[in-house]
């Protein structure tokens, strides 16, 4: 990951400061989470639903 | 009759009520015992030893009185540190709440187990926020393992299990989102249960990740154990992911033994997804010969792969810790610990997308064990793939921290107990895992006992002053 998306995404994410006092923990944590999104498979059934549900609720 | 540091809950009750031993007088052994022992293993953030003498002296009238509340009346527990106690700040052993105001109320739990007549002791080491590793830049240092002060206890709960396996105090809650009460059980040789998902309230515990975070009991015996959980279980309204459930006596099942039970042996979690240490393989085999041995059928069964369990597990954690600590980390990041905060920062770059395949995921691996499970009693598998290592070598603990199976279980929801079953050549516990079909925890804990039994294990304490 190169240091223009580094802070891009830092800066999204609201860490800016967190990246000027950490930058190895952050960059450590953004590889963490990119490898993490990327190590799930891919799912197979477009219309699977997520768990937990929505709870439905009673009518008023 | 045991020296009263030993002694089991089911055992300090059966002596209260004999008059052979007062609350009060065992909590005074245990508090000698603390502090000769705490400075070694660092199981207490915070000591509520007046508190604690006073409610044991109250316990001690009510009993002599002929007003016992049941099997833990003056039983002293000790509470993991994000588990609040009224009265007392809860810090998650963090500098960012190590100045908390004293919580206003007691957690669900904690009330639970006054309604019971335990006796709260204090608050005990965790994990920063439940995450992390052992960590040298805390407020707090952190618990180490009794069976050899170098080396880790295991966690999220580390000072609970530390506690239990020094003799500190015979119950412990611990909390667990990825195997954290399971892995200090493992690490120092007592039982940790995990509960079915939905039957013990996390009202007034900090989060770690809403859908994963359990609350469970921990004991040196599985017949404390279920006493425990007897005491903390049931539905709340105020958790929304509490729900009714039927029954409560968790140790019904103790005495049934293992004769008829249907077990489905994992072998491919530590055989080829992670291969374990050749001792924790050889423990794992014992245990299904020993169980076979006292009747129960013992069959090869298969789950998804752990990767695949993990890898859901990890988005999930993460994503919604950073939903919890982002205003946090975005204004004092200063305030964490290093491993703390990479853990905790690692959400803010899992995109959304990521978060719900990972939930649709889940239902399928949840289909995937109740499948199992409907030709099975329980299973048996590994909890943790190795023994302890040392406390002061952060590329082992980085290395040997996910080769575990107990996060699978936090993914289902299914109930799941990690206990010991045997020794290394190096003296440290090894450990083996029951799961169960959800809300049958009683079958957990009853397969569990027969182990106990059959091992004898439990009954083996670390070389300790």
């Amino acid at each position: 990951m190169d240091d223009a998306l580094l802070a891009a995404l830092a800066h999204a994410a609201g860490l800016t400061g967190a990246l000027a006092a950490f930058p190895a923990d952050v960059r450590a944590a953004a590889l963490a989470g990119s490898g993490f999104a990327a190590g799930l498979a891919p799912q197979p059934d477009p219309a699977a639903e997520p768990w937990p549900p929505m709870r439905p609720r009673e009518g008023a | 009759m045991s020296a009263p540091h030993w002694l089991g809950a089911a055992e300090a009750a059966r002596a209260f009520a004999a008059r052979t031993l007062s609350p009060e007088e065992l909590l005074r052994a245990l508090l000698a015992r603390i502090e000769q022992l705490d400075p070694e293993v660092n199981v207490f953030v915070r000591l509520d030893a007046e508190a604690a003498l006073a409610a044991a002296r109250e316990a001690g009238r009510e009993i002599a009185a002929g007003r016992v509340r049941g099997p833990l009346h003056g039983v002293p527990v000790g509470i993991k540190d994000i588990i609040d106690v009224a009265g007392l700040p809860t810090t998650c052993h963090s500098a960012v709440l190590a100045d908390a105001p004293p919580a206003g109320a007691d957690a669900a739990v904690v009330a639970r187990l006054r309604q019971a007549g335990a006796v709260i002791i204090g608050k005990l080491s965790t994990h920063e926020f439940a995450i992390g590793g052992p960590s040298f830049d805390l407020p707090f240092p952190p618990a180490r393992n009794p069976w050899n002060r170098g080396h880790h206890p295991g966690g999220s709960s580390s000072g609970s299990g530390a506690g239990l396996a020094a003799g500190l105090f015979p119950l412990a809650l611990g909390t667990d989102t990825a195997g954290s009460v399971r892995n200090p059980a493992s690490a120092c040789g007592i039982v940790g249960l995990k509960p079915t998902y939905g039957l013990v309230s996390r009202r007034g515990v900090f989060p770690l990740a809403f859908t994963l975070d359990h609350v469970g009991p921990m004991a040196r015996h599985v017949a404390d154990a279920a006493l425990l959980l007897d005491a903390i279980a049931g539905h709340d309204p105020a958790d929304p992911g509490s729900r009714p459930a039927p029954g409560r006596y968790f140790g019904s099942q103790l005495r049934l033994g293992a004769r008829g039970l249907r077990i489905g042996f994992v072998r491919h979690f530590h055989e080829t997804d992670t291969p374990a240490t050749a001792e924790t393989a050889a423990a794992l085999e014992e245990a299904a010969r020993l169980l076979a041995a006292e009747g129960a059928e013992v069959r090869a069964v298969t789950l998804p792969p752990l990767a695949a369990f993990a890898a859901v597990n990890r988005v999930i954690m993460h994503a919604e810790a950073w939903s919890v600590h982002a205003p946090w980390l975005r204004t004092r990041p200063e305030k964490y610990g290093r491993l703390g905060r990479q853990r905790l920062l690692t959400g803010a770059f899992i995109p959304a997308g990521a978060y719900i395949d990972a939930q649709r995921q889940r239902l399928q691996l949840i289909d995937a064990v109740d499948a199992a499970l409907r030709d099975h009693d329980v299973l048996l598998c590994a909890s943790s793939m190795d023994p302890a290592c040392r406390i002061d070598e952060p590329d082992m603990i980085e290395r040997t921290y996910p080769r575990q199976a107990r996060l699978p279980f936090n993914v289902t929801g299914h109930p799941a107990l990690a206990m010991m079953a045997g020794l290394s050549s190096d003296g440290l516990p090894l450990s083996v895992q029951f799961v169960g079909r959800c809300f049958e925890d009683a079958t957990v804990l009853r397969a569990a006992a027969a182990f106990e039994r059959a091992g004898g294990w439990q009954a083996r304490h670390p070389p300790l002053g």
